[in-house]
Protein backbone atom coordinates (compact mmCIF):
# COMPACT_ATOMS: atom_id res chain seq x y z
CA UNK A 1 0.00 0.00 0.00
CA UNK A 2 1.36 3.35 -0.65
CA UNK A 3 2.40 5.38 2.09
CA UNK A 4 3.79 9.03 2.86
CA UNK A 5 6.61 9.65 5.00
CA UNK A 6 7.35 12.88 6.98
CA UNK A 7 10.46 13.20 7.73
CA UNK A 8 11.26 15.48 11.00
CA UNK A 9 14.94 16.78 12.08
CA UNK A 10 15.05 14.71 14.99
CA UNK A 11 13.11 11.98 17.02
CA UNK A 12 11.95 14.44 19.39
CA UNK A 13 10.46 16.84 16.76
CA UNK A 14 8.72 13.19 15.39
CA UNK A 15 7.26 12.55 18.92
CA UNK A 16 5.51 15.95 19.29
CA UNK A 17 4.38 15.58 15.00
CA UNK A 18 2.86 12.22 16.42
CA UNK A 19 1.62 13.45 19.16
CA UNK A 20 -0.08 16.38 17.07
CA UNK A 21 -1.61 13.56 14.85
CA UNK A 22 -2.57 10.98 17.37
CA UNK A 23 -4.73 13.84 19.20
CA UNK A 24 -6.29 14.67 15.79
CA UNK A 25 -7.10 11.04 15.81
CA UNK A 26 -4.70 10.61 12.69
CA UNK A 27 -3.38 7.08 12.56
CA UNK A 28 0.64 7.67 12.22
CA UNK A 29 3.24 5.66 13.18
CA UNK A 30 7.30 6.72 13.97
CA UNK A 31 10.18 4.93 11.96
CA UNK A 32 13.16 5.04 11.03
CA UNK A 33 13.98 7.43 7.74
CA UNK A 34 14.29 5.25 4.56
CA UNK A 35 18.35 5.33 3.99
CA UNK A 36 17.52 7.06 0.20
CA UNK A 37 14.87 9.80 1.96
CA UNK A 38 17.77 11.02 4.10
CA UNK A 39 20.27 13.35 3.05
CA UNK A 40 21.70 13.83 6.80
CA UNK A 41 21.63 10.65 7.65
CA UNK A 42 19.79 8.79 10.26
CA UNK A 43 16.83 10.10 11.29
CA UNK A 44 12.89 9.48 12.06
CA UNK A 45 9.83 10.24 10.05
CA UNK A 46 5.96 9.83 10.77
CA UNK A 47 4.57 7.70 8.30
CA UNK A 48 0.74 8.29 7.66
CA UNK A 49 -1.50 6.60 5.20
CA UNK A 50 -2.70 8.55 1.62
CA UNK A 51 -6.28 9.19 3.16
CA UNK A 52 -5.23 10.72 6.00
CA UNK A 53 -1.80 12.82 4.32
CA UNK A 54 -4.31 15.93 3.65
CA UNK A 55 -5.34 15.77 7.33
CA UNK A 56 -1.86 15.22 8.42
CA UNK A 57 -0.70 18.38 6.88
CA UNK A 58 -3.51 20.47 7.79
CA UNK A 59 -3.04 19.60 11.53
CA UNK A 60 1.02 20.19 11.34
CA UNK A 61 0.20 23.47 9.60
CA UNK A 62 -2.06 24.54 12.08
CA UNK A 63 0.58 23.59 14.89
CA UNK A 64 3.44 25.22 13.39
CA UNK A 65 5.14 21.90 12.98
CA UNK A 66 6.21 20.98 9.27
CA UNK A 67 8.13 18.43 8.75
CA UNK A 68 11.45 18.61 7.08
CA UNK A 69 10.71 16.50 3.73
CA UNK A 70 7.82 14.89 2.40
CA UNK A 71 7.76 11.37 0.18
CA UNK A 72 5.47 9.62 -1.27
CA UNK A 73 6.25 5.75 -1.64
CA UNK A 74 4.67 3.18 -3.57
CA UNK A 75 4.05 -0.44 -2.56
CA UNK A 76 6.71 -1.45 -4.76
CA UNK A 77 9.29 0.58 -2.84
CA UNK A 78 9.72 3.37 -5.20
CA UNK A 79 9.68 6.94 -3.88
CA UNK A 80 9.33 10.67 -5.03
CA UNK A 81 9.71 13.64 -2.91
CA UNK A 82 6.01 15.86 -2.72
CA UNK A 83 6.91 19.16 -3.61
CA UNK A 84 4.66 21.52 -1.18
CA UNK B 1 19.72 6.10 60.16
CA UNK B 2 17.74 9.35 59.96
CA UNK B 3 18.43 11.04 57.05
CA UNK B 4 18.66 15.29 57.22
CA UNK B 5 20.39 15.26 53.69
CA UNK B 6 18.24 16.08 51.08
CA UNK B 7 20.09 18.95 49.75
CA UNK B 8 22.38 16.98 48.71
CA UNK B 9 20.73 13.95 47.27
CA UNK B 10 16.91 12.95 48.36
CA UNK B 11 17.92 9.71 49.75
CA UNK B 12 14.53 8.24 50.63
CA UNK B 13 12.97 7.99 47.01
CA UNK B 14 9.30 7.04 46.10
CA UNK B 15 8.61 2.89 45.69
CA UNK B 16 7.97 3.67 42.17
CA UNK B 17 11.54 5.71 41.21
CA UNK B 18 12.96 2.00 42.28
CA UNK B 19 10.56 0.46 40.11
CA UNK B 20 10.62 2.23 37.00
CA UNK B 21 14.97 1.86 37.49
CA UNK B 22 14.45 -1.68 37.30
CA UNK B 23 12.03 -1.72 35.12
CA UNK B 24 13.98 0.41 32.16
CA UNK B 25 16.56 -2.21 32.60
CA UNK B 26 14.74 -5.09 31.24
CA UNK B 27 12.79 -3.00 29.13
CA UNK B 28 14.56 -0.08 27.26
CA UNK B 29 17.72 -0.39 24.77
CA UNK B 30 19.32 3.96 23.39
CA UNK B 31 16.24 6.69 22.48
CA UNK B 32 17.08 7.56 18.63
CA UNK B 33 18.84 4.60 18.13
CA UNK B 34 17.43 2.27 15.99
CA UNK B 35 13.75 1.83 15.24
CA UNK B 36 13.15 -1.72 17.09
CA UNK B 37 10.56 -1.89 19.70
CA UNK B 38 13.07 -1.60 22.94
CA UNK B 39 14.71 2.25 20.66
CA UNK B 40 11.02 3.15 20.71
CA UNK B 41 10.25 2.27 23.96
CA UNK B 42 12.94 4.24 25.21
CA UNK B 43 12.06 7.07 22.97
CA UNK B 44 8.90 6.78 24.54
CA UNK B 45 10.03 7.52 28.63
CA UNK B 46 12.07 9.82 27.24
CA UNK B 47 9.75 11.99 25.84
CA UNK B 48 7.24 11.23 28.80
CA UNK B 49 10.21 12.86 31.16
CA UNK B 50 10.32 15.94 28.74
CA UNK B 51 6.92 16.29 28.72
CA UNK B 52 5.97 15.98 32.58
CA UNK B 53 9.02 18.65 33.19
CA UNK B 54 7.80 20.90 30.24
CA UNK B 55 4.31 20.78 32.19
CA UNK B 56 6.16 20.98 36.08
CA UNK B 57 7.81 24.16 34.95
CA UNK B 58 5.34 25.41 32.37
CA UNK B 59 7.66 24.70 29.35
CA UNK B 60 5.86 25.79 26.30
CA UNK B 61 8.17 23.67 23.64
CA UNK B 62 9.93 20.37 25.17
CA UNK B 63 12.42 20.70 22.62
CA UNK B 64 13.92 22.87 25.16
CA UNK B 65 13.93 20.09 28.00
CA UNK B 66 17.21 18.76 27.75
CA UNK B 67 18.95 15.83 29.54
CA UNK B 68 22.10 15.82 31.43
CA UNK B 69 23.70 13.87 33.84
CA UNK B 70 23.28 16.77 37.07
CA UNK B 71 22.72 20.54 37.39
CA UNK B 72 26.09 21.09 37.27
CA UNK B 73 26.72 19.81 33.71
CA UNK B 74 23.39 21.87 32.82
CA UNK B 75 25.41 24.96 34.42
CA UNK B 76 28.85 24.02 32.73
CA UNK B 77 26.51 23.94 29.10
CA UNK B 78 24.79 27.38 30.23
CA UNK B 79 27.71 29.14 31.12
CA UNK B 80 29.84 28.23 28.19
CA UNK B 81 27.17 29.10 26.21
CA UNK B 82 26.75 32.84 27.14
CA UNK B 83 30.00 33.65 28.96
CA UNK B 84 32.97 33.90 26.49
CA UNK B 85 36.26 33.58 27.82
CA UNK B 86 37.31 36.53 29.55
CA UNK B 87 33.83 37.63 29.53
CA UNK B 88 31.73 39.09 32.76
CA UNK B 89 28.93 37.29 34.76
CA UNK B 90 27.25 39.21 37.81
CA UNK B 91 26.43 36.03 40.06
CA UNK B 92 24.54 36.16 43.49
CA UNK B 93 26.67 35.67 46.86
CA UNK B 94 25.33 32.27 47.42
CA UNK B 95 26.85 30.65 43.98
CA UNK B 96 28.06 27.23 44.27
CA UNK B 97 31.37 25.42 42.88
CA UNK B 98 29.21 24.59 40.32
CA UNK B 99 28.72 27.98 38.62
CA UNK B 100 32.25 29.34 40.39
CA UNK B 101 34.40 26.92 38.68
CA UNK B 102 33.19 26.74 35.09
CA UNK B 103 33.25 31.02 35.61
CA UNK B 104 37.05 30.63 36.72
CA UNK B 105 38.02 28.36 34.08
CA UNK B 106 36.60 30.60 31.12
CA UNK B 107 38.35 33.43 32.92
CA UNK B 108 35.41 35.62 33.68
CA UNK B 109 35.29 39.02 35.46
CA UNK B 110 32.89 38.18 38.09
CA UNK B 111 31.26 40.61 39.96
CA UNK B 112 29.18 39.16 43.23
CA UNK B 113 25.90 40.78 43.90
CA UNK B 114 26.51 40.88 47.44
CA UNK B 115 23.90 40.74 49.96
CA UNK B 116 23.23 39.75 53.56
CA UNK B 117 21.81 36.64 54.20
CA UNK B 118 17.67 36.12 53.65
CA UNK B 119 17.93 40.04 53.56
CA UNK B 120 15.25 39.34 50.02
CA UNK B 121 15.52 43.41 49.44
CA UNK B 122 19.03 43.80 49.20
CA UNK B 123 19.97 40.83 47.13
CA UNK B 124 17.13 42.81 44.22
CA UNK B 125 19.40 46.03 44.96
CA UNK B 126 22.33 44.25 44.46
CA UNK B 127 21.51 43.02 41.35
CA UNK B 128 20.48 46.12 39.99
CA UNK B 129 23.70 47.81 41.14
CA UNK B 130 25.78 45.21 39.64
CA UNK B 131 24.19 44.65 36.85
CA UNK B 132 25.61 48.10 34.66
CA UNK B 133 27.23 47.95 32.78
CA UNK B 134 25.76 45.09 30.85
CA UNK B 135 26.85 41.54 31.67
CA UNK B 136 27.44 38.82 29.26
CA UNK B 137 25.19 36.81 32.22
CA UNK B 138 23.19 36.97 35.27
CA UNK B 139 23.54 33.51 37.29
CA UNK B 140 21.28 33.42 40.14
CA UNK B 141 20.69 30.46 42.80
CA UNK B 142 17.31 29.75 43.21
CA UNK B 143 17.96 28.73 46.76
CA UNK B 144 21.10 28.70 48.51
CA UNK B 145 22.46 25.11 49.25
CA UNK B 146 23.72 26.32 52.63
CA UNK B 147 21.30 28.47 54.37
CA UNK B 148 18.17 27.79 52.36
CA UNK B 149 17.87 31.40 51.74
CA UNK B 150 15.22 31.89 48.65
CA UNK B 151 16.65 34.16 46.38
CA UNK B 152 14.56 37.06 44.47
CA UNK B 153 14.94 35.15 41.21
CA UNK B 154 11.40 36.51 39.90
CA UNK B 155 12.71 39.99 40.45
CA UNK B 156 16.05 39.51 38.82
CA UNK B 157 15.11 37.83 35.82
CA UNK B 158 12.38 40.89 35.04
CA UNK B 159 15.60 43.60 35.87
CA UNK B 160 17.21 41.09 33.46
CA UNK B 161 14.30 40.98 30.79
CA UNK B 162 14.02 44.64 30.69
CA UNK B 163 17.63 45.20 30.04
CA UNK B 164 18.39 42.34 27.83
CA UNK B 165 20.80 40.67 29.39
CA UNK B 166 20.65 36.50 29.47
CA UNK B 167 20.08 34.91 32.70
CA UNK B 168 20.66 31.44 34.03
CA UNK B 169 19.15 30.26 37.26
CA UNK B 170 20.13 27.68 39.61
CA UNK B 171 17.23 25.52 40.40
CA UNK B 172 19.20 22.65 42.32
CA UNK B 173 17.37 23.52 45.39
CA UNK B 174 14.03 24.73 44.40
CA UNK B 175 13.33 22.38 41.42
CA UNK B 176 10.11 19.93 42.88
CA UNK B 177 9.57 22.53 45.62
CA UNK B 178 9.19 25.93 45.15
CA UNK B 179 7.33 27.30 41.28
CA UNK B 180 9.81 27.05 38.97
CA UNK B 181 7.87 29.05 35.56
CA UNK B 182 10.19 28.88 32.50
CA UNK B 183 8.02 31.17 30.45
CA UNK B 184 7.50 33.17 33.64
CA UNK B 185 11.07 34.16 34.50
CA UNK B 186 12.10 33.97 30.74
CA UNK B 187 15.69 32.65 31.71
CA UNK B 188 17.57 31.02 28.88
CA UNK B 189 18.77 28.64 31.42
CA UNK B 190 17.29 26.65 34.02
CA UNK B 191 19.11 24.20 35.37
CA UNK B 192 18.34 21.16 37.82
CA UNK B 193 19.45 17.49 39.10
CA UNK B 194 16.90 14.92 39.13
CA UNK B 195 18.31 13.29 42.36
CA UNK B 196 17.51 16.03 45.26
CA UNK B 197 13.96 17.59 44.54
CA UNK B 198 12.70 15.64 41.98
CA UNK B 199 13.67 12.43 43.62
CA UNK B 200 15.37 10.82 40.53
CA UNK B 201 18.16 8.46 40.86
CA UNK B 202 21.42 10.37 41.21
CA UNK B 203 23.38 11.10 37.65
CA UNK B 204 20.58 12.64 36.42
CA UNK B 205 19.68 16.26 35.47
CA UNK B 206 17.31 18.75 33.41
CA UNK B 207 18.35 21.99 31.54
CA UNK B 208 15.66 24.10 30.21
CA UNK B 209 17.37 25.60 27.43
CA UNK B 210 16.71 28.19 25.11
CA UNK B 211 18.43 28.70 21.43
CA UNK B 212 21.57 30.33 22.75
CA UNK B 213 22.81 26.97 23.81
CA UNK B 214 26.00 25.81 22.36
CA UNK B 215 27.13 22.20 22.83
CA UNK B 216 29.26 21.24 25.25
CA UNK B 217 30.07 17.38 24.48
CA UNK B 218 30.19 16.53 21.35
CA UNK B 219 29.66 12.55 19.52
CA UNK B 220 26.42 10.48 18.36
CA UNK B 221 23.05 12.01 18.60
CA UNK B 222 21.09 9.57 16.43
CA UNK B 223 20.32 12.44 13.94
CA UNK B 224 22.14 14.46 11.19
CA UNK B 225 25.04 11.65 11.23
CA UNK B 226 26.73 12.42 8.06
CA UNK B 227 26.81 15.94 9.62
CA UNK B 228 30.78 16.66 11.68
CA UNK B 229 28.63 18.94 13.71
CA UNK B 230 26.54 18.50 16.42
CA UNK B 231 23.00 19.05 15.07
CA UNK B 232 22.23 22.92 15.21
CA UNK B 233 18.86 21.84 16.92
CA UNK B 234 17.35 21.21 20.49
CA UNK B 235 17.73 18.82 22.35
CA UNK B 236 19.73 16.94 20.28
CA UNK B 237 22.71 19.53 20.10
CA UNK B 238 23.16 19.05 24.34
CA UNK B 239 22.70 15.63 23.94
CA UNK B 240 25.73 13.93 22.95
CA UNK B 241 26.30 9.55 23.44
CA UNK B 242 24.23 7.66 25.00
CA UNK B 243 21.28 8.11 27.51
CA UNK B 244 21.24 7.13 30.83
CA UNK B 245 17.98 5.04 30.41
CA UNK B 246 17.49 3.65 33.72
CA UNK B 247 18.16 7.39 35.34
CA UNK B 248 15.56 9.23 33.13
CA UNK B 249 13.21 6.33 33.90
CA UNK B 250 13.16 6.71 37.49
CA UNK B 251 13.46 10.55 37.49
CA UNK B 252 10.02 10.21 35.28
CA UNK B 253 8.84 8.50 38.28
CA UNK B 254 10.13 10.91 40.57
CA UNK B 255 8.48 13.83 38.78
CA UNK B 256 5.27 11.54 38.63
CA UNK B 257 5.33 11.93 42.08
CA UNK B 258 5.95 15.71 42.22
CA UNK B 259 3.35 16.51 40.32
CA UNK B 260 0.81 14.25 42.05
CA UNK B 261 1.70 15.27 45.69
CA UNK B 262 1.89 19.14 44.38
CA UNK B 263 5.32 21.17 44.65
CA UNK B 264 2.46 23.77 47.15
CA UNK B 265 2.14 20.71 49.22
CA UNK B 266 5.72 19.65 49.48
CA UNK B 267 7.06 23.39 50.42
CA UNK B 268 4.33 23.34 53.08
CA UNK B 269 5.56 20.46 54.65
CA UNK B 270 9.18 20.87 54.23
CA UNK B 271 8.92 24.61 55.53
CA UNK B 272 6.51 23.40 58.74
CA UNK B 273 9.29 20.69 59.50
CA UNK B 274 12.09 24.03 59.19
CA UNK B 275 10.33 25.99 61.06
CA UNK B 276 10.10 23.08 64.00
CA UNK B 277 13.73 22.81 63.46
CA UNK B 278 15.03 26.02 63.62
CA UNK B 279 12.63 26.99 67.02
CA UNK B 280 14.48 24.04 68.92
CA UNK B 281 17.21 24.81 67.61
CA UNK B 282 17.65 28.65 68.78
CA UNK B 283 16.39 26.67 72.00
CA UNK B 284 19.29 24.66 72.73
CA UNK B 285 22.14 26.24 74.41
CA UNK B 286 25.07 26.80 72.38
CA UNK B 287 23.90 26.66 69.55
CA UNK B 288 23.94 29.17 66.57
CA UNK B 289 21.23 29.09 63.85
CA UNK B 290 21.33 30.85 60.33
CA UNK B 291 17.55 30.91 59.36
CA UNK B 292 15.26 33.79 58.38
CA UNK B 293 13.93 35.59 61.64
CA UNK B 294 10.22 34.77 60.64
CA UNK B 295 10.95 32.11 58.61
CA UNK B 296 10.53 34.38 54.91
CA UNK B 297 12.13 33.36 52.24
CA UNK B 298 13.01 30.37 54.43
CA UNK B 299 13.09 26.85 52.68
CA UNK B 300 14.13 23.32 54.15
CA UNK B 301 17.51 23.64 54.31
CA UNK B 302 18.89 24.81 57.49
CA UNK B 303 22.79 25.58 58.76
CA UNK B 304 23.48 25.54 62.20
CA UNK B 305 26.70 25.78 64.25
CA UNK B 306 27.95 24.54 67.67
CA UNK B 307 29.67 26.86 69.92
CA UNK B 308 32.07 24.29 71.51
CA UNK B 309 33.19 22.53 68.06
CA UNK B 310 33.85 22.10 64.63
CA UNK B 311 30.98 21.34 61.95
CA UNK B 312 32.47 18.30 61.22
CA UNK B 313 33.23 17.39 64.23
CA UNK B 314 29.71 18.18 65.60
CA UNK B 315 28.13 16.39 62.27
CA UNK B 316 30.77 13.23 63.41
CA UNK B 317 28.48 13.13 66.79
CA UNK B 318 25.06 13.11 65.41
CA UNK B 319 26.24 10.70 62.66
CA UNK B 320 27.11 8.64 65.74
CA UNK B 321 23.86 9.53 67.07
CA UNK B 322 22.27 8.10 63.91
CA UNK B 323 21.43 11.42 61.41
CA UNK B 324 22.85 11.58 58.36
CA UNK B 325 23.90 15.39 57.98
CA UNK B 326 26.24 17.35 55.83
CA UNK B 327 29.03 19.98 57.92
CA UNK B 328 31.97 22.10 56.28
CA UNK B 329 31.35 24.08 53.15
CA UNK B 330 29.00 22.26 51.07
CA UNK B 331 30.71 23.03 48.09
CA UNK B 332 29.89 26.50 48.38
CA UNK B 333 32.98 28.67 49.83
CA UNK B 334 31.34 32.09 48.52
CA UNK B 335 28.25 31.77 50.78
CA UNK B 336 30.02 31.28 53.66
CA UNK B 337 32.27 33.86 52.90
CA UNK B 338 29.08 36.33 52.31
CA UNK B 339 27.58 34.86 56.02
CA UNK B 340 30.94 34.68 57.20
CA UNK B 341 30.97 31.16 58.16
CA UNK B 342 33.84 30.26 56.08
CA UNK B 343 36.61 29.43 58.70
CA UNK B 344 34.54 26.76 60.67
CA UNK B 345 31.99 25.74 57.93
CA UNK B 346 27.87 24.64 59.10
CA UNK B 347 26.68 21.99 60.25
CA UNK B 348 23.40 21.52 57.81
CA UNK B 349 20.34 19.89 58.36
CA UNK B 350 17.91 19.28 55.07
CA UNK B 351 14.24 17.66 54.77
CA UNK B 352 12.70 16.53 52.32
CA UNK B 353 8.82 14.98 51.44
CA UNK B 354 9.33 11.90 53.60
CA UNK B 355 10.81 13.20 56.96
CA UNK B 356 8.45 13.67 60.00
CA UNK B 357 7.57 15.75 63.18
CA UNK B 358 9.04 12.80 65.23
CA UNK B 359 12.57 12.90 62.93
CA UNK B 360 12.96 16.40 63.65
CA UNK B 361 12.20 16.15 67.42
CA UNK B 362 14.56 13.04 67.40
CA UNK B 363 17.14 15.17 65.79
CA UNK B 364 16.52 18.00 68.55
CA UNK B 365 17.07 15.76 71.36
CA UNK B 366 20.69 14.60 69.56
CA UNK B 367 21.74 18.09 69.32
CA UNK B 368 20.93 19.27 72.67
CA UNK B 369 23.10 16.35 73.92
CA UNK B 370 25.91 17.36 71.63
CA UNK B 371 25.64 20.19 73.08
CA UNK B 372 25.78 19.61 76.68
CA UNK B 373 28.34 17.24 75.99
CA UNK B 374 30.34 19.66 74.75
CA UNK B 375 29.80 22.09 77.43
Amino acid sequence: MDSYYLTCRSLTYAQRVSRVLTAARIRNIIVRTPQKMSAEGCGYAIRVSPSSYADAMNALQSAALPPKRVYRMSAGGLFEEVRR
Amino acid sequence: MIYLDAAATSFQKPASVEKAVLQALRSYSSPGRGGHKYAMAAAEKLYELRERAARLFNVADVERVAVTFNATHGLNIAIRSLVPPGGRAVISGYEHNSVLRPLHALGADITVADCPVFDYAAAIRAFDRATAPRPDAVIINHVSNVFGFELPVCEVAELCRVRGIPLIVDASQSAGVLEVDAEGLGADFIAMPGHKGLYGPQGTGLLIASDKARPLLYGGSGSDSKSPDMPPYLPDMLEAGTHNMPGIAGLCAGLAFVEKTGTDKIAAHERALAAGLIRGLRSIRGVRVFAAPDMEHQTGVVSFELDAMGSEEAAGKLADLGFALRAGLHCAPLAHRTVGTAERGTVRASVSAFNTEREIGSFLDAVELTARGAQ
